[in-house]
């Protein structure tokens, strides 16, 4: 038990499991006065049940710590509203929102229904400017905030979640604007690639997994010198994947302790990784409009040189 | 005039102007097909016109291309599936798709309504998921194609477009997933994020050099350093023409280079930058979960304070 976030009052979105069940309890138990958010439904976001929040807010009031259970929707731009006031009529004020109700959708894109985009896109992307939207005006008049969007490694790509990888890595650059325009008012934003066995997990097929392992190890050798140099992250035993795992590190960023603003890291499994955004590695110059001859010549040597195809064509099966 | 898509269709939405507009042209010039799609709305995707694709077409026409044009709005499923039917229909078979629709709503986060969150999220992102899906079953039936997004380097941070951002990186990440679930068919996808003058962004490319804001800015983040001195332009156009991004989208949307896929690229003038993918750039190691404490002390020393 300590004191990080006596007196601050915090709102996890999707908090009655996995994840963000982790990061509730943390919370709760470093001091926080807890809105534990979730509609309850199921990954696929369909029905909804008043059973998870409850019972996190149960237990966090069993170990002496004080939450108040919401059931609504972060997908929906009033509803989203209620979440916000349900902190301010309860507990006076808000100071932390980490953001972590997912859903799943997974399809590959040819065959992804409009529904599936957007669903998916809702609860993680709208519902990251709906919480945001609603959360600013009460951190800008206290002259402080922490926030917390809960991105997806799938944003690096991650085959049959085209509505998943869009939704989760425009969280990454959400954040990052955010973080800029807010720094002045003592408002933190951060992203994180966040990881464990949970509920959402489960239910991808052995099959997609074995593919994507396939598709990161490609990529890995695509990367190369940098993979060599650093080595693969240490992830851990099983025991690791457990998804309480990544609360520490989530509450170190709604902590106000914290400086950091703008990043992402990565809270899977026992490490804590920061992530470079994306940058420059190389680039070529000239002062004219390139000709495609040029480029024909040149690309292959330069830019694409020794680029590896994560998924290169296979001939058709018979 | 080359000849390197002959016998090709491409389709190109917000083709009526800028670096859609540039891009259709230069497909055009090597011998594909194209269908110039263009709402014709205003920066802020309000309103409609025929006029921006029609001049895109006749342009085309004059200079001895074959081009029909499109009015669809591609940020809805319907308009998706219309602007490649059209290509079905017009020139039977779609080879390359180039999503260059945008539009642009600036405001600060605390004073951003709901619509121009939506729109901007909306007419970016499923702009460019409605006609790449449409076109995907095409293209994985006939196990081969071409897609080209682009995106933003405002997704590393602007001030005051946050939904922009939000918008730029998710076009990334679907880029990324659609290389992936296409690749195995010989379908390559990558992002081109740009910086030139044109309706959405009317400054000069030197004007955007100038960091904006706390730094570090979005530019320095990116690792783009002070381009090398441009001072004197030779040839066709300035520095900030967005014809100058057509070359890169063309020579993408051929079939040179098959192991360029899911990659992001930058132009700026005469430079041509390729991105990394998110790295880890340090790491915490415990054998063990993290306990407070050890967070406090390690993440500022570790991750370096004032990121």
């Amino acid at each position: 038990m300590g004191k990080r976030l006596e007196g601050r009052v915090a709102i996890v979105t999707g908090a009655g499991r996995g994840i963000g069940r982790g990061v509730a309890m943390l919370l709760a138990d470093e001091g926080a006065s807890v809105v534990v958010n979730d509609l309850g439904g199921g990954v696929d976001g369909v029905g909804g049940s008043d059973a998870p929040a409850a019972q996190v807010v149960a237990e966090i009031e069993a170990r002496g710590g004080t939450a108040v259970a919401n059931f609504d929707s972060v997908a929906d731009y009033e509803s989203a509203g209620n979440i916000i006031k349900t902190a301010i009529d309860n507990f006076g004020r808000l100071d932390v929102v980490n953001h972590v109700a997912g859903i799943l959708r997974d399809r590959m894109v040819f065959n992804m229904t409009e529904e599936e985009w957007d669903g998916v896109l809702q609860v993680h992307l709208y519902g990251a400017y709906n919480m945001v939207r609603h959360a600013v005006p009460h951190m800008i008049n206290q002259g402080y905030g922490r926030i917390v969007l809960f991105s997806s490694g799938s944003g690096m790509g991650a085959s049959g979640q085209a509505n998943y990888a869009a939704a989760k890595e425009g969280m990454v650059g959400f954040a990052r604007a955010l973080s800029r325009e807010l720094n002045e008012h003592g408002i933190l934003v951060n992203a994180v690639y966040p990881g464990g066995a949970t509920r959402m997990t489960e239910t991808i097929p052995e099959s997609t997994q074995q593919l994507r392992q396939t598709q990161r190890q490609t990529a890995a050798a695509a990367a190369g010198a940098t993979q060599a140099t650093q080595g693969a992250p240490i992830m851990g035993p099983p025991e690791a994947r457990a998804p309480e795992n990544n609360a520490p590190k989530a509450v170190y960023l709604s902590s106000e302790a914290c400086e950091i603003t703008g990043q992402v890291i990565g809270t899977s499994g026992w490490p804590a990784t920061l992530y470079s955004p994306r940058h420059v590695i190389r680039s070529i110059h000239k002062n004219s409009r390139w000709t495609l001859d040029e480029l024909d010549e040149l690309l292959p040597i330069s830019l694409g040189n020794g680029l590896v195809n994560p998924v290169p064509p296979q001939a058709p099966r018979q | 005039m080359g000849n390197r898509l002959e016998g090709k269709t491409a389709v190109v939405t917000g083709a009526g102007r800028g670096i859609g507009r540039a891009t259709a042209l230069l497909l055009a010039e090597e011998g594909a097909s194209v269908v110039v799609n263009d709402l014709g709305c205003d920066v802020d995707g309000s309103g409609s016109s025929n006029d921006p694709a029609d001049g895109t077409v006749e342009a085309i026409k004059a200079a001895g291309g074959n081009a029909v044009a499109s009015y669809d709005n591609v940020a809805t499923m319907d308009g998706g599936e219309a602007v490649i039917r059209s290509a079905v229909d017009n020139f039977g078979q779609v080879d390359v798709l180039v999503n260059s629709v945008g539009v642009l709503q600036d405001r600060m986060i605390y004073r951003m309504t709901p619509d121009e969150w939506d729109r901007v999220i909306r007419y970016n992102v499923k702009g460019t998921f409605a006609p790449t899906k449409f076109a995907a079953i095409l293209f994985r039936q006939q196990r081969s194609g071409r897609v080209v997004n682009f995106t933003s380097d405002a997704g590393l941070g602007d001030i005051g477009r946050s939904n922009y951002a939000a918008a730029s990186e998710a076009i990334i990440g679907l880029t990324r997933t659609v290389g992936r679930d296409l690749g195995r068919y010989g379908v390559t996808c990558n992002a081109i994020s740009p910086l030139v003058e044109t309706r959405l962004f009317p400054g000069s490319v030197d004007e955007f050099r100038v960091a904006q804001g706390p730094s570090p800015s979005p530019t320095e983040r990116a690792g783009i350093g002070q381009s090398p001195p441009v001072s004197d332009w030779e040839g066709e156009g300035s520095e900030d023409d967005p014809a100058n991004v057509a070359p890169l989208a063309v020579y993408l949307s051929t079939y040179a280079s098959p192991n360029v896929n899911c990659n992001v690229f930058g132009v700026r003038g005469g430079s041509i930058y390729l991105y990394s993918n998110p790295e880890i750039a340090n790491a915490i190691h415990k054998w063990g979960t993290f306990t407070m404490a050890e967070m406090d002390e390690l993440v500022p020393k570790i991750f370096g304070k004032g990121l």
